[in-house]
């Protein structure tokens, strides 16, 4: 039943592969060949770009559409546990923003190979990149998957990327590290050595803040009550 | 059709959309009006204002979408359809009422900013950012408003409408039109094209919306399929015709054998370039190839003896990597200034002991390249210019048969015309005021005091003046000074800022007065990627900017901006030198540096020959 709800999901989602990585695809292309900008510069453009983006469209009506389609009580009629209807949403999510990463990254280190940055420095940062942006995604899973529309969940993901933002701002005017270390960005400023923090240490840091907030996201969608 | 009546309702209809916009795009002003507030600072804002202006367009396609949303949406618009209104009306005023509606919210920032305290200032990155974004956001505005009337899906078409408006913007640098700098060319706006190129596509999206809600054209399935293959083609079609913009060509790059660091490089000498001293640089068909200096074994030089006395001394030599060669005839000569002196130590209490250093004795030394060697040939004692023994500047530079020996305050003014025979012209002691510092107030007017040198042009004595009083190392090579069709202008490069022009307004017995002209910022993203405290000099109308691994060309007389003409970038090489040829082109001696640290066998040296752009 779980590899059935994971098609129907990836069949559903299908068209933001498309748009995400088909979009990522031509401006990496375009910005590459081109080379108005360094390579290094470009890199960091199109991954600023698609980290805000891609978690976007993703967020858009991963949640909200189940509810605004009027389909949600077809799905929780299923025989099977609302916690595995949020797992497969959320990893053909995840599957759907790592994808789209992975072959832009790839793509970059392909088309500019040690031309101006570093062998691997590319791919590198915009994997980073992702990460961040796969961080931001799971920091809208427990605020948006009760939301009800597609403009719902855009001001939730907004809230989310500024909430950050100021966060931030915060840790490193009054210099909090301890709260930089829960940031999604602190992994763009690690590609910048930026922070004193470590990558390990970071990643550490992450997975307890990934592992609470899934936790709590898969919380607040079982326990959806009011669905139509 | 009451047109008041459709305006209130329009606002109404988005008031919930406009607020949540306002929140989006005030709310970093004000948490860093709020954090400055807290240090002591006033309730004033700053940068976040620019960051929040650059978001305005964003907002503005965001505004767009509900905007059309509230009237397209599939149930109302058959209503609208079912009653005798002029739908283009309806379109256009729905259209005027959002874009206003947007430009206000891009506004809010800016009032502000200004409300809290802030006075203008002409050139600040604030303002220099306005039109554009104010441009971009009518742009992403009307794409939005297009493909949302055509996909009536508010998320869907904000997406394709931003998808569109991102090629938009790089548009103008695929079409013909010599576009290579984002922020004179865009930014600044020194190139028309651009602001007509968004007004046009602007004007054509609405014009397209109008025709796609009157002929109710709506994105079904078999036209989605369609769209994916002319964009398709599209883009095939402008990658083919597409090329490399603004990154400079590498004509030939030259794996060299491992040099010492620290000696000189490249050396100009009259029309070609020396390589570490010792060997012609010679470029044929953008191929290196080095060949030896030629020198008349018969012609043996007599090497001067060493001043007795001195052998106790530490020694400066000044250029130090750099050689300033002269040539005459067949030989090669070179001058530097030697300077000795002894080392006090001064003990303190509590504290580590400090070196002092005692200047007593300074020599200009002319040297002459004989069998593979320079062997200095002549000696003029200069040590009268250490008034006071200390050591603060030392420049030396060759002003067609003069050179102009410069230590601290003091300068001797001596004859090279034949270098085996110096001969002292004028010596004129604490005469030079102190080096005016970086300039705090850019739109003020300021002088710089111009040396004292009877005997050389105008024009080299301004340029000597600014060199002196900006540069601290390396004038008798580079300048910083650009003459051209009687007009003088200089060049600096602030830490983390902008490369500014200053205009030479005019000049007295003592002074050179000078205003800022125009100044390019660098942009976030190559504060982020490679700019670092670099240094500048101008050849040939052109400014070349390099850092550790970076060197970026601009154009400096084609306009009244300074514009970026190509960048070259090696993420992990170290740049040693740079000589800009005869024929415009460029070599460069770089040193892989990744593992520089370790000075193992592994290191890896390059001439790299690089076409100049422009």
């Amino acid at each position: 039943m779980f590899l059935m709800l994971l098609w129907k999901e990836w069949k559903e989602n299908l068209w933001k592969l498309g748009f995400c990585g088909a979009a990522s695809i031509a401006f990496t292309i375009m910005l590459f060949r081109m080379r108005i900008i360094p390579d290094v510069e470009n890199c960091f453009l199109i991954s600023l770009a698609q980290m805000f983006i891609v978690p976007v469209v993703y967020s858009l009506d991963i949640f909200s559409g189940e509810i605004s389609n009027r389909t949600i009580h077809l799905l929780f009629k299923i025989p099977v546990k609302r916690w595995i209807i949020f797992f497969s949403k959320y990893l053909v999510s995840a599957a759907g923003i790592i994808f789209i990463f992975l072959a832009s990254s790839l793509l970059m280190e392909l088309m500019a190979r040690g031309r101006e940055a570093s062998v691997y420095f590319l791919m590198r940062t915009n994997l980073l990149y992702g990460l961040a942006g796969l961080l931001l995604f799971t920091w809208f899973c427990p605020f948006g998957c009760q939301s009800r529309s597609e403009a719902g969940s855009l001001v939730v993901m907004f809230a989310v990327f500024i909430g950050w933002g100021i966060v931030l701002l915060w840790s490193g005017v009054c210099e909090v590290t301890w709260a930089e270390r829960f940031v999604p960005y602190s992994f763009l400023l690690l590609t910048m050595e930026m922070t004193k923090l470590k990558f390990t240490g970071l990643v550490f840091s992450q997975i307890i803040a990934f592992a609470a907030v899934l936790a709590v996201a898969c919380y607040r969608f079982v326990s959806i009550r009011r669905y139509l | 059709m009451k047109i008041q009546g459709i305006i209130h309702q329009q606002i109404c209809q988005f008031k919930w959309h406009l607020l949540a916009c306002f929140g989006l795009i005030m709310v970093l002003p004000i948490e860093e009006a709020l954090v400055n507030f807290k240090d002591g600072l006033g309730f004033r804002c700053g940068s976040m204002v620019l960051v929040s202006i650059m978001f305005s367009p964003l907002l503005a396609g965001l505004i767009a979408c509900a905007n059309v949303q509230g009237d397209m949406d599939q149930k109302l618009y058959i209503f609208w359809r079912s009653k005798p209104a002029g739908i283009k009306l309806l379109v256009s005023l729905k259209f005027f009422v959002g874009l206003t509606a947007s430009l206000i919210i891009m506004t809010c920032p800016l009032i502000f900013w200004l409300l809290s305290g802030n006075i203008i200032d002409t050139n600040s990155d604030i303002l220099y950012s306005i039109p554009l974004s104010a441009l971009l956001s009518i742009m992403t505005y009307s794409l939005c408003f297009g493909c949302n009337v055509l996909i009536r899906s508010t998320a869907r078409a904000w997406l394709v409408g931003m998808l569109l408006a991102g090629f938009c913007l790089i548009l103008p640098f695929i079409l013909p039109l010599n576009y290579r700098d984002f922020v004179s060319d865009v930014i600044f706006g020194s190139r028309v094209y651009y602001p007509v190129i968004m007004l046009i596509i602007s004007a054509a999206a609405f014009v397209f919306a109008l025709f796609a809600a009157q002929y109710d054209w709506h994105l079904k399935t078999n036209l989605k399929g369609l769209l994916w293959v002319a964009g398709g083609l599209v883009f095939v079609l402008l990658m083919l015709f597409s090329s490399q913009v603004a990154n400079i060509k590498v004509l030939q790059e030259l794996e060299i054998e491992p040099f010492m660091l620290g000696r000189n490089d490249l050396d100009y000498a009259g029309d070609k370039v020396i390589f570490q001293e010792h060997n012609y640089v010679d470029i044929d068909n953008n191929k290196i190839s080095f060949s030896n200096i030629d020198s008349n074994p018969d012609d043996i030089a007599v090497p001067i003896t060493r001043p007795e006395g001195l052998e106790e001394y530490h020694t400066r030599d000044y250029p130090g990597r750099d050689k300033l060669i002269k040539v005459v005839g067949d030989n090669l000569y070179s001058f530097s200034i030697l300077a000795y002196f002894s080392r006090e130590r001064i003990d303190r209490e509590g504290k580590p002991p400090l070196n002092r250093d005692i200047y007593e004795h300074a020599y200009l030394r002319s040297y002459k390249y004989t069998v593979n060697r320079w062997i200095p040939i002549c000696e003029i004692d200069i040590s009268e210019c250490l008034t006071d023994h200390s050591y603060s500047q030392i420049a030396l530079r060759l002003i067609d048969n003069k050179i102009i020996a410069i230590i601290n305050n003091s300068f001797v003014l001596i004859d090279a015309t034949n270098p085996e025979e110096l001969k002292r012209l004028d010596t004129k002691l604490d005469v030079l005021k102190r080096p005016m510092g970086y300039i705090q107030e850019r739109r003020k007017e300021f002088s710089i005091p111009l040396v004292p040198v009877e005997g050389i042009d105008i024009e080299d004595r301004i340029k000597l003046s600014i060199d002196l009083n900006y540069q601290y190392e390396g004038i008798d090579e580079r300048s910083i000074v650009d003459i051209h069709d009687e007009k003088i202008s200089f060049f600096l490069a602030s830490y983390y800022d902008d490369i500014r022009r200053f205009d030479v307004t005019g000049w007295d017995s003592e002074n050179i007065y000078c205003k800022l002209s125009t100044a390019r910022p660098f942009t976030i993203l190559e504060h982020m990627s490679s700019v670092y405290l670099g240094r500048v000099f101008v050849k040939n109308g052109k400014l070349y900017f390099s850092s550790k691994n970076t060197l970026l060309v601009f154009d400096i007389r084609s306009g009244d901006k300074i514009r970026k003409l190509g960048h070259f970038i090696r993420m992990d090489y170290s740049i040693q030198d740079i000589a800009v040829l005869d024929d415009d082109n460029i070599l460069l001696c770089m040193r892989w540096d990744r593992n520089l640290s370790n000075y193992d066998s592994s290191e890896k040296n390059f001439l790299c020959l690089l076409k100049n752009p422009g």
